[in-house]
């Protein structure tokens, strides 16, 4: 299906409990874009990314993958989640957690072919990581650790990355050179959606944005979703989201 | 002690065997509390299985099986056991359980084979200490429960005086450290309350059962009770009472005490997990799904309405293919509708349609959705009197009607 | 065969057996789980001798296993009612079940053949004389069936090491690629329940937790490399095996207890001489860190 967007979400709602995470959501990511999703905390950005994927269950609404049901469809995706659940200490080196990144095309029970190696090692050194291949992963410093994990969602070759919070507790000159290679990735035709909180950044680097407090207040071209009086309604109007328009 | 026994109608074996059950009961009941809400329930399995060592330690240097001593022998080698699972966590790579699991194998490992090595030094009175394996209540003599009842009684005691202070350290350890409160004292503390537990129970439940005892009482009055105060008392009740009941079930077909009183101690926390009001697993299953009914019998009454705006009142197959709902959920909130009186099905197609009482329904339901969804997005903005926070249901009833007519103004 | 050969090579194919899957259990943190699929098995020995009426290995195996499947699914049950930490849940199911064996043993143990001291000891000094005839060659029958769970085990490490790898350090993401994070550690649990009813007959019930925990978190002390972990997880397993059957032979003891014992000394030598992450070098790091750091800050002034 040409022309379907990349990522589509149709009167999602989820809720924990009597408590809705959120409320009718409404939203398209285009395909060949850089999409952010930005929001108050407890605004259900993260939900949302996995309710879109179908790693939760949604009280009703559903979720299209480039024109797809997203669970028939998640071959086409490659998921950043946030890192804290990562164990640091596991006996894993990081061209082998790059490598998993071809797992699903490898198949079950087969072994990882020189193929499908090289392509690990080419996202391994995309993220100027290539010299780091045999260090455990608990010896890299927190942004090398980012890297590896956009490696490893690079060496997916999904038409479509989805990614979670993926500059929280990064250092500044890693956060600098991964947009720019989100920005690279997006001028070679792929899709992406971040969850993001930065909203300078967004303004600057992100084409797409929606703008989510539980409801989509706006989804759209930056520079609409993410007006001043959008803002407003998303963060309320108190001093703290006039500064964050400014 | 004997006074006791004589009052109860039983023989005298049997009513020392369910006095020791009862004091075992009380104690694992309201000092396996310091484990269980620690989320540490399995360092007590570690301190039992590391008493039967203990035991057998003690034996070998007074070459006699006397209670006091055997006890005394388990106290020392829980206590060590909890020592060295705490220092193998914090010094080292290997993470709480696998810590648990090493200390406990280990430990046993060397209770066998110092087992066996006792067995083979031909020593009469050596006979019996397997039963610390398994436990066994026959054979129980009034010295023993005196020994039990007395480090009961100073154990309870403690955690008496030590309420507040234990109630703190209990529940947010960083606090008490920040109040000045000597945090590593405490913990210590509570670990050897667990050690005394295990201890007064283990030559009646056995090594490898304690544990159960520590969790199953605790468990259960923990889906009665959100209060620490009534919680420690009524975990000990609940754990005498399995104790007794267990005990008399096992004198009563002549089976083993220690496996009975677990038995019965499992049935008594799975019953209080599935069926405490308000709180078990069959309640709250029961309102979850009253719940899904209620929001998909708002769905469908909203999505009727939105389908008899958009065109021809629409039939049932046509709101599934509309609405996406599976087949059975739609037939049956259909009827439901139906019955409340909200809808009809007219003409041959039955499309569906609905009654005036329906479309008050739905514009009221639209209002309250309405409130909701002022409240996204003007809730930041609004002072309330005090930390209330809406009921997406009905916020108007969970905020009040200042508030909502409030909202409603921010809104248009 | 020699009758210590075939002690040792049990407990050795015993000890692999437990060793493949050992550092799998130790990383997911599901130590404690095992322990608890490894007592299950004795209701399900009692089970299947009161419903068939044997002792055949096969009937065991599958007896065994389906008491441990229902362990599991007892502890998630009750966890996932968030109204018990797993912790607790673990330590109320497992003992109901291992009580219920025992139950089960003491009211019926003329028939099963089984009581309870084989539980703790397990019975790996019989091996020798149990013999199977396999085209003319008289086999110990523990050798068989232990060696063929082995071999199971190897054959399910190998074949299914990436998945389990994946899903093991990341479950999340495995989720995403497809590896059925759940289906694979329900396997896995599968897996230790089948070596822990067959384990079972030769180390008895806690040992075998000896032999999944303590080799595997000692590995762990040892290397970064998890195929590294495997084969050493197998090695310590070995060591356990030859030195704990040379022990009890010296010793006059239990088998079981000093393999449980070897690897408790081999874990507590690891735990202070490793070279990465010992005490002693982590100590002698730490000290040589503040030196360099006390000259450097000398120097500046």
């Amino acid at each position: 299906m040409s022309g379907a967007a990349a990522l589509e979400v149709r009167r999602i709602t989820v809720s924990y409990g009597a408590r809705p995470v959120l409320w009718d959501v409404d939203a398209t990511f285009p395909t060949g874009s850089l999409s952010a999703i930005v929001g108050p905390n407890g605004a259900g950005k993260s939900t949302l990314l996995r309710a879109a994927l179908g790693l939760i269950a949604v009280d009703s609404g559903q979720s299209l993958i480039s024109g797809h049901p997203a669970r028939a469809a998640l071959d086409h995706v490659a998921y950043v989640p946030q890192r804290e659940a990562v164990d640091w200490d596991f006996p894993i080196t990081v061209g082998e957690v790059v490598a998993m990144g071809r797992y699903r095309s490898t198949g079950w029970f087969r072994r990882v072919g020189r193929e499908d190696r090289a392509i690990a090692a080419a996202a391994l050194d995309r993220v100027g990581m290539a010299a780091y291949a045999d260090r455990q992963i608990g010896q890299l410093s927190g942004g090398q650790r980012q890297r590896v994990f956009f490696a490893r969602a690079l060496a997916q070759e999904t038409p479509l990355l989805v990614m979670d919070e993926p500059f929280a507790g990064i250092d500044a000159r890693t956060q600098a050179s991964l947009l720019e290679l989100l920005g690279e990735l997006r001028d070679e035709g792929r899709s992406i959606v971040v969850v993001h909180h930065e909203l300078a950044t967004v303004r600057e680097r992100f084409d797409w944005a929606l703008l989510l407090n539980v409801r989509a207040i706006a989804c759209g071209p930056v520079s609409e979703s993410l007006a001043p009086d959008m803002l407003a309604r998303a963060y309320g109007t108190g001093a703290e989201a006039l500064q964050w328009a400014g | 002690m004997g006074w006791l026994i004589d009052l109860l109608p039983l023989s005298y074996t049997d009513a020392v065997v369910v006095i020791g059950a009862a004091i075992l009961g009380l104690t694992s009941g309201v000092l396996g509390s310091f484990a269980v809400l620690r989320e540490r329930s399995l360092v007590g399995d570690a301190i039992a299985h590391a008493a039967l060592p203990g035991v057998c330690i003690a034996f070998l240097l007074t070459g006699a099986k006397d209670a006091g001593s055997l006890i005394v022998g388990a106290a020392f080698a829980g206590i060590a056991a909890a020592v060295l699972m705490v220092a193998i966590e914090r010094t080292s790579r290997i993470r709480p359980d696998a810590a648990i699991g090493v200390v406990l194998s280990c430990f046993f490992s060397l209770g066998i084979v110092l087992l066996t090595y006792i067995s083979s030094q031909n020593n009469a009175n050596q006979a019996g200490l397997e039963k610390y394996l398994f436990g066994q209540a026959a054979g129980l003599l009034e010295r023993d429960l005196v020994v039990m009842a007395a480090l009961a009684g100073a154990s309870l005691l403690f955690v008496a005086i030590g309420f507040r202070i234990l109630k703190v350290a209990l529940f947010d350890a960083d606090f008490a450290g920040s109040l000045g409160l000597p945090v590593r004292v405490l913990d210590v503390a509570m670990t050897v309350l667990l050690v005394v537990a295990v201890v007064i129970g283990v030559r009646m439940v056995g090594a490898i059962l304690m544990v159960a005892m520590l969790i199953s009482p605790v468990v259960a009055a923990r889906q009665l009770t959100h209060r620490l105060r009534t919680l420690l008392p009524l975990a000990g009740v609940i754990g005498a009472g399995i104790g007794i009941a267990g005990a008399l079930l096992a004198t009563g077909s002549e089976l083993p005490t220690g496996p009975v009183v677990v038995v019965v101690g499992f049935c008594v926390a799975l019953a209080a997990v599935l069926l405490s009001p308000g709180r078990g697993a069959l309640w709250r299953a029961r309102h979850v799904a009253a719940e899904r009914r209620r929001a998909a019998f708002e769905g469908v009454l909203l999505e009727v309405e939105t389908a008899m705006h958009a065109g021809p009142p629409p039939t049932v197959a046509e709101l599934r293919l509309a609405t996406g709902r599976p087949r059975a959920q739609l037939t049956r909130t259909l009827r439901r509708l139906e019955r409340a009186g909200l809808l009809r099905r007219d003409g041959a197609e039955h499309r569906l349609r609905l009654t005036e009482a329906g479309a008050a329904a739905a514009h009221e339901l639209e209002q309250r959705r309405d409130l909701w969804a002022a409240w996204l997005e003007h809730g930041a903005s609004l002072e309330l009197p005090d930390a209330r926070e809406p009921d997406p249901r009905d916020v108007r009833a969970s905020l009040g009607d200042d508030v909502a007519d409030r909202l409603q103004e921010l809104a248009t | 065969m020699n009758d210590d050969l075939v002690i040792i090579i049990t407990a050795g194919l015993t000890a692999t057996a437990c060793g493949l899957l050992g550092p799998f259990l130790v990383l997911r943190r599901a130590a404690l789980l095992s322990d608890a699929v490894s007592h299950a098995v004795l209701p399900g020995i009692v089970a299947t001798w009161l419903l068939l009426h044997t002792r055949a290995p096969f009937a065991v195996i599958v007896g065994g296993a389906i008491f441990a499947v229902l362990c599991v699914l007892a502890i998630d049950g009750l966890r996932s009612t968030g109204l018990v930490r797993s912790d607790a849940a673990i330590g109320l199911v497992f003992p109901l079940l291992f009580a219920l064996g025992v139950l089960g043993v003491t009211r019926y143990a003329s028939g099963i053949h089984l009581d309870l001291d084989s539980t703790i000891y397990g019975e790996i000094a019989f091996a020798p004389f149990d013999v199977w005839t396999i085209g003319g060659v008289d086999v110990a029958r523990s050798i068989v069936v232990i060696g063929s769970i082995a071999a199971l085990n190897l054959a399910f490490v190998i074949l299914a090491w990436k998945e389990l790898k994946a899903s093991t350090f990341d479950p999340g993401f495995s989720q995403t690629i497809g590896l059925r994070p759940q289906m694979l550690s329900r396997l896995m649990l599968v897996a230790v329940a089948i070596t822990a009813v067959t384990a079972f007959e030769s180390v008895g019930a806690i040992l075998v937790v000896t032999l999944l925990i303590v080799p595997g978190a000692t590995a762990y002390l040892l290397t970064d490399r998890l195929a590294v972990m495997v084969a050493l997880a197998v090695g310590i397993g070995w060591i356990g095996a030859v030195a704990g059957y040379w022990g009890a032979v010296v010793g006059d003891s239990s088998i079981a207890g000093t393999m449980g014992l070897v690897c408790a000394v081999c874990f507590a030598l690891a735990l202070l001489v490793s070279p990465k992450y010992g005490l002693i070098a982590t100590a002698v790091r730490r000290r040589r860190r503040a030196r360099a750091t006390a000259t450097a800050l000398a120097a500046e002034r």
